[in-house]
């Protein structure tokens, strides 16, 4: 992962296409094209899992439908809790055997239709519910050295809970960490940069809808509340130099040719 | 041997809108998504078919209009052999009885049928009449709100049954019926490899003359049930009661007000 | 059956109510069938008839369900009733129906009733509604009026069985009211007098477990305390439970807090779960999606509680209170303790 921040590489977002597409060739089509984008720019396709409790196909079954090749640290796939271990297991040999090696694990949203992995199924048995901590010494344990495993950490709850967490999701074997959106100087993320060697990565918002975020920072945001995600995106950078960035909503007609210098290469003698 | 499972495709919500009009459900437009219990009836099927070994085959059928086919290919890549849609205009209308009676008679036609399972109901109607209603029309055993296959041979089944005060375990020889409830698996999502197969699966469509059904036991006619009007929900107590401040004041006023209504 | 001419429902008389037969004995659901029927009946100058397929039914319980409104009580007492063998009890019914001829027949909408009248509506070619909440007579032409929610309870739906007779209904527990008895009423118990019992050969209850867990029968609860994600964890819903006993009421539980862990499936109300009509349902930090408020939007009196007023809970409900559970509940607790 550090290697990512050191390379300035982004790690951008892609939705793979949903279980209930009415259009599905033509979303395997767009998914390829985003994806062929971002391995030409160098920077990390990010794989989300049933984002939002949405049935979505896998990452790893459509790169491989797709045949679409995996160039070394370019792919990371969202993994989170809301799978049978069947699926699990071969979500994770898919991922070994096309060389995918960073997972960000998740505790993730369930629905009514997905299945949530059971304590035993990943050899718990001092808790009531898997969530991330559990879903990473499985992985540890029985894929060890094959995944570098990067976890979630949400600067708009209790940051004492927080932290809390980040420690036993560390213990657990995570390596670096992806924040929700950031969109201001945030005191948590100081407190994070200051508390932490892990490599972080901030979740950058790239769509102009600032109000959907209401429910994530926990606030009321009007609905035509004016945001420049790309302004943004530059302040962040700013802000927060150490930081890897990980644009969510990313506009692919729109903004995707905007952001080539929004993280400029770092001459000689930039170096950390 | 054959396992069917009988699935429908239900709307995606209960929002109902009503045509101010016709007084009818306004169906066009609302998402279609298998009835949510049906998956496990699937899922159970074919784990059945694996625990059984060689020569099982499971298929899916539904009746409803064209564009269910789509719940059967989704059976399909859930994991079952194939599917038939039962669709003609003549089955319009059909309460549970005739619904019933079309699937019974379908897996007549199938033939060589040894289980049959339904989810415990569909989250449209929350009748759960169809699945006991086949068992009827064909005269097989049943087992309602099963939640769980102890042991399955080519002959029986010992099952777990659900009861509000507890469950009971039971045999029944076969051929039989079962009702599904959500804890008995849990069902796998599709893979897009199955999404793609059954893509290509066909899905014959079968009418009232293939399954050889008796045209004054379908449809709206062959109902004995018919809904004669329909209307909004006697609306709740828009007038609702807001308590706020400190807990003791709320719980005070909380508990005085189920007293005053007799509810505790 | 189909009736050729509608002048053959003259046929048919008197309303029919089956007995809830569980547990080893006559549940309470009985006799508020035997409330439903009994202004039918008048309405339509016939009697109520109670049939019980049971063993070693008690007298006492006999006699209640005609103070309560029964005129005929139907009994087949036979060890082939001791479990619930649905082919067996159609097959029983089914042959009362057809010497008999009721014009209606009531059943519970539980999970017996549920398997065992669909297959008894087919056996005798008639038709069946489902979880009716209103039952009456229409006045010009005699028939059932049977009304039930649809569509997760946005629409009551009406539905007639004209021209096939017996018409078949089913109504949940506590949905209707049981009339308080009346030791003078005067009624007849007819015994034996039916077909020779012979267990079905097609199936064999193996053994039987009466559920230990209390507070998790929510189909049968008067008044459901419920959790969802707002609950926190496995100790909330050790709250709600203190409270929900206090009430003599169940627990009820979001799918969120089914799926982390916190409390089984049991529990779980909605549209993969249980759907519920208890006469209050206190929901406690539930947000109240959709696939929730179909499970319960049909008791009589819900009470949310919640510190955020504006979730789709709180503008369902019919008593709101705005707070932090953590803190409202304890208060209960402590003030129904002392009174």
């Amino acid at each position: 992962m550090k290697e990512h921040i050191e390379k300035r590489a982004y790690h951008v977002e892609i939705l793979p296409p949903k279980q209930d597409s009415a259009k599905l060739d033509a979303d395997l089509a767009g998914f390829a094209e985003k994806y062929q984008r971002v391995m030409a720019s160098g920077f990390c396709a990010c794989i989300t899992d049933n984002a939002m409790g949405h049935l979505a196909f896998q990452g790893p079954e459509v790169l491989e439908e797709l045949r679409l090749s995996v160039p070394p640290g370019q792919v990371m796939i969202h993994l989170n809790t809301f799978h049978t271990k069947e699926s699990l297991d071969e979500i994770l040999v898919t991922c070994r055997r096309q060389g995918i090696r960073h997972l960000l694990v998740i505790s993730g949203d369930g629905s009514d239709r997905l299945p949530k992995l059971q304590p035993a199924d990943v050899g718990a048995t001092d808790v009531e519910a898997v969530t991330s901590v559990e879903l990473l010494r499985y992985i540890h344990r029985q894929y060890p050295g094959d995944f570098e495993t990067g976890v979630a950490f949400n600067p708009y709850e209790p940051p004492e809970h927080e932290f809390e967490k980040l420690v036993r999701k560390c213990a657990a074997g995570a390596t670096f960490v992806i924040t929700q959106p950031v969109i201001e100087k945030h005191p948590v993320v100081d407190q994070l940069l200051a508390t932490t060697t892990l490599p972080i990565v901030l979740e950058a918002w790239m769509s102009k809808k600032l109000h959907l975020l209401s429910q994530a920072v926990g606030y009321e945001i009007p609905e035509d509340t004016p945001f420049d995600p790309i302004a943004t995106l530059r302040m962040l950078h700013q802000t927060y130099p150490a930081c890897g960035m990980y644009l969510s909503l990313l506009g692919f007609k729109t903004q995707y040719d905007l952001i080539r210098d929004t993280w400029s290469v770092p001459t000689s003698k930039e170096t950390r | 041997m054959r396992i069917v499972v009988c699935i429908k495709q239900v709307p995606a919500t209960n929002d109902a809108v009503i045509d101010p009009e016709t007084k009818r459900i306004v169906r066009e437009g609302v998402q279609a998504i298998l009835n949510p219990f049906d998956t496990y009836a699937i899922e159970e099927a074919v784990r059945l078919r694996a625990r059984l070994g060689g020569g099982v085959e499971v298929l899916a059928i539904s009746m409803g209009p064209p564009r269910a086919e789509a719940v059967l290919r989704e059976a399909v890549a859930l994991g079952a052999d194939r599917g038939i849609l039962l669709s003609h205009r003549a089955f319009g209308g059909s309460d549970t009885w005739a619904t019933s009676y079309v699937l019974s008679q379908a897996i007549r036609t199938i033939g060589n049928v040894d289980l049959v399972i339904c989810g415990k109901q569909a989250v449209d109607g929350d009748t759960a009449q169809v699945g006991p209603g086949i068992a009827a029309h064909l005269n097989w055993p049943q087992a309602a709100l099963v939640s769980a296959v102890r042991e399955v041979s080519t002959q029986h089944l010992v099952v777990v049954r659900m009861h509000e005060d507890g469950h009971d375990v039971c045999e029944l020889s076969l051929p039989a019926v079962l009702t599904v409830v959500k804890g008995i698996n849990v069902p796998r999502v599709p893979s897009l490899k199955g999404v793609l197969a059954a893509r290509k699966s066909e899905i014959p469509v079968w009418t009232p003359e293939m399954i050889g059904a008796d045209p004054a036991k379908i449809g709206l006619d062959g109902s004995p049930t018919r809904v004669v009007r329909t209307a909004p929900p006697p609306p709740r107590n828009k007038e609702s009661l807001r308590f706020t401040g400190t807990a003791e004041v709320c719980a005070g006023g909380l508990l005085r007000e189920l007293r005053k209504r007799s509810l505790l | 059956m189909r009736l050729a001419k509608l002048e053959e429902r003259e046929n048919f008389r008197n309303i029919w109510v089956m007995a809830e037969w569980s547990s080893g004995r006559i549940q309470p659901v009985t006799l508020e069938l035997v409330g439903a029927a009994r202004p039918l009946a008048d309405a339509r100058r016939s009697e109520v008839w109670t049939v019980v397929l049971g063993t070693g039914i008690a007298d006492r319980q006999l006699n209640e369900l005609i103070a309560c409104g029964s005129d005929i009580v139907l009994v087949v007492d036979d060890p082939a009733f001791t479990n619930f063998v649905d082919e067996t009890e159609a097959r029983v019914l089914c042959a009362l129906i057809e010497k008999h001829r009721p014009e209606s027949v009531l059943c519970g909408a539980t999970t017996r009733g549920r398997a065992l009248i669909p297959r008894v509506a087919v056996q005798t070619n008639t038709g069946l509604t489902a979880d009716c909440t209103q039952l009456a007579i229409d006045p010009e032409n005699g028939n059932l009026l049977q009304t039930r929610p649809a569509f997760g309870g946005n629409l009551m739906a009406t539905i007639y069985c004209a021209n096939f007779r017996p018409q078949m209904a089913t109504v949940r527990p506590r949905v209707m009211s049981a009339r308080p008895p009346d030791a003078s009423r005067r009624g007849r118990v007819i015994r034996g007098t039916l077909p020779t019992v012979s267990a079905a050969a097609c199936k064999r209850v193996l053994e039987v477990f009466h559920s230990s867990e209390p507070g998790v029968n929510l189909a049968d609860a008067r008044f459901i305390v419920a959790g969802g994600r707002g609950v926190k964890g496995k100790e909330g819903f050790n709250l709600l439970r203190r409270f929900a006993t206090m009430v003599g009421g169940a627990v009820g539980a979001s799918r969120a807090t089914v799926d982390a862990g916190w409390i089984p499936y049991a529990h779980q109300v909605g549209q993969t779960g249980q759907t519920v009509q208890s006469q209050v349902y206190l929901a406690c930090g539930i947000s109240g999606q959709i696939q929730h408020l179909v499970g319960m939007q049909s008791c009589d009196c819900i009470i949310a509680i919640d510190k955020n007023p504006d979730t789709s809970m709180m503008k369902l409900a019919d008593i709101t209170v705005v707070g932090d559970l953590f803190e409202v509940l304890p208060e209960l607790i402590r003030q129904v303790s002392i009174t």
